[in-house]
């Protein structure tokens, strides 16, 4: 393991969780992962997939340990640049959490508004990220009125439009049927292939054979990384899409690949 | 397609409806208030500057009204001598009669009255002169002239002023601090109902800032909404009281009318109260947010 943080974009040492008096539902998780790997977090329901996540994304602090975040040390980090890391760290939440008085457009549009960017260089983008995610038609719908997976969509734009560095996604496939989720993952991997390093939390383990992609697994608090040839994370074993391919090059091998160079 | 709407849903709180309606009235209260200060202060000013260096020298009628003259320029000699004195002056009977006009009435034209003669002394600036000096002095060469210091009751009354002046800053700072918890309250019920939003925001990596401004902003914009109608409902008031006052006899009454720094003074009323609002939510949100992680 290593102990220089200039490489690590995620970095836990011995961190323990437990929610106000409870159990630890994390126990001594140690791991670090470099910029560019993707992983899975895999691990049965209430083994703290969202409680890890909750710490990455600066939501919890944890009971003990040590948690370093773009090579910070979070604990000592100043309250008042917390705000900057976040806006690195795109989030799909479980349970989605989109603001029900705003429609989609302004729900995606959101990160780039907290971080101040002008609204005219905002319009183009979000249009065309939610026309990706098959949401072009509901751009002025309230999420309340969206159907499931649609609301995950929605999400999941808002996630990645800012490009965060880190991207952080809980079950981000659970509403959405496969040839959705397929299209969705792409679109990760893609931002992956960009720089940002990945991790999603998700329960189908068929997906994650099929990306092949090294895997967290967490057992009652204790996590462990399975396949975890770090040097490999970065390189994912899926076909390489042509250059310039995406969205709109019919040679795509499923026409679901998004270019990103378009989209952002 | 771009709403102008703000991040957090705050313009369909219902708890905060009722504010504007509160800050009218505060509004209303406050003008009054602060009107009356600003009359009573012009006042009591003009009063203070006007008795600082005058007082009177009252020559009772004798029982010879021949005499009368040569007690006067006794009294008028005695004055010329007091080094203290700048200025002296008789005054004439018809100015006298004006006086007495609101007590006698206008009938009081006859001259066969037995009346005082009075002498309006100025004193030099600065000078102290004691007035029960002057007055023995006086009794001793002329019985029955006296001295009326208007400074003693003057000095009386403009303290009754300050006190009342005194009652209306404090009416005005509980009207502030009143408005500084009816907003803490208000913001506070506000962060509790969109909780979910605002840790959305500051999860997505929004500055306490940032949601506070949308929070001040609103409650700059309820408190401006009040503010000014309660100055809609306070200047027909103060026109009203302002007329009934021309109405009664008003030589007796000081002059009440407002000018126009006066004017403007009140109509900065809303303006300061929406600030106070404003400032008292973007504390309160701060204060709030510094909670989370
Ligand atoms: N806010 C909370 N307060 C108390 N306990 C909590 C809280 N959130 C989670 N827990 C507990 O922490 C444990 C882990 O929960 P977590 O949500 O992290 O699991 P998970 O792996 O994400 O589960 P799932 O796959 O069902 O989403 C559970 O036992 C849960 O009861
Ligand atoms: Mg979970």
């Amino acid at each position: 393991m290593t102990t220089d943080d200039s490489e690590n974009v995620v970095r836990f040492e011995n961190v323990g969780l437990r929610y106000g008096l409870g159990p630890e539902v994390l126990q001594d998780v140690t791991f670090s992962l470099p910029a560019g790997s993707f992983h899975f977090l895999v691990g049965d329901s209430g083994a703290g997939k969202s409680s890890l996540l909750k710490l990455i994304y600066l939501a919890l602090k944890p009971s003990r340990g040590l948690i370093s975040l773009f090579g910070r040390d979070i604990a000592t980090t100043p309250r008042r640049e917390l705000p900057a890391m976040r806006r690195r760290v795109g989030v799909v939440f479980q349970e989605f959490r989109l603001l029900n008085h705003l429609s989609a457009f302004d729900n995606v549009a959101l990160p780039l508004r907290v971080a101040g960017v002008r609204k005219s260089d905002i319009q183009k983008h979000v249009v065309e990220l939610l026309s990706w995610v098959g949401l072009k038609d509901h751009l002025d719908a309230r999420p309340p009125t969206l159907s499931g997976g649609q609301q995950q969509r929605v999400s999941i734009a808002r996630a990645v439009i800012s490009r965060p560095k880190l991207l952080l996604a809980d079950e981000p496939t659970g509403n959405v049927d496969d040839r959705m989720a397929m299209r969705l993952l792409h679109l990760f991997e893609e931002l992956n292939k960009l720089g940002t390093t990945v991790i999603i939390a998700t329960h189908n383990s068929h997906l994650v054979e099929k990306m092949g992609f090294p895997k967290m697994h967490l057992d009652e608090g204790w996590l462990e990384i399975v396949g975890a040839d770090t040097d490999r994370a970065s390189v994912p074993p899926a076909s390489e899409p042509g250059p310039g391919g995406g969205l709109l090059d019919d040679g795509d091998d499923d026409g679901t690949r998004p270019d990103l160079e378009k989209l952002f | 397609m771009f709403t102008r709407r703000s991040d957090l849903p705050l313009d369909k709180d219902a708890h905060s409806r009722f504010l504007p309606w509160l800050i009218a009235f505060m509004v209303f209260l406050a003008i009054m208030a602060m009107a009356g200060m600003l009359v009573l202060n012009a006042t009591a000013s003009r009063w203070d500057q006007g008795i600082r260096g005058t007082l009177t020298v009252q020559v009772m009628p004798a029982e010879d009204p021949a005499k009368d003259d040569a007690r006067l320029q006794a009294v008028l000699s005695v004055l010329a001598q007091t080094p203290e004195i700048d200025s002296y002056e008789t005054l004439t009977d018809d100015k006298l009669l004006k006086l007495l006009e609101p007590w006698l009435g206008p009938a009081s034209g006859s001259r066969d009255l037995p009346l005082p003669r009075l002498v309006d002394v100025e004193l030099k600036t600065g000078a102290d002169l004691d007035a029960e000096v002057l007055s023995r002095r006086l009794a001793v060469r002329v019985p029955g002239a006296s001295v009326d210091d208007h400074r003693i009751w003057l000095k009386r009354l403009v303290r009754l002023i300050q006190t009342v002046e005194g009652l209306a800053t404090m009416v005005l700072a509980f009207i502030a601090l009143a408005t500084v918890g009816t907003v803490v309250f208000t913001t506070r019920t506000g962060l509790d109902i969109h909780r979910e939003a605002i840790e959305v925001l500051h999860l997505i990596g929004a500055q306490d800032s940032y949601v506070a401004g949308q929070f001040a902003s609103r409650a700059f914009s309820l408190g401006l909404k009040g503010g000014f109608f309660g100055l809609l409902l306070a200047v027909p008031t103060l026109l009203g009281i302002g007329y009934l006052a021309q109405q009664m006899d008003s030589s007796l009454l000081p002059d009440v009318t407002l000018g126009l720094v006066h004017w403007s003074v009140l109509a900065g009323l809303p303006l300061v109260v929406s600030l106070i609002a404003m400032v008292t939510a973007r504390m309160t949100v701060m204060k709030t947010l510094s909670r989370m992680l």
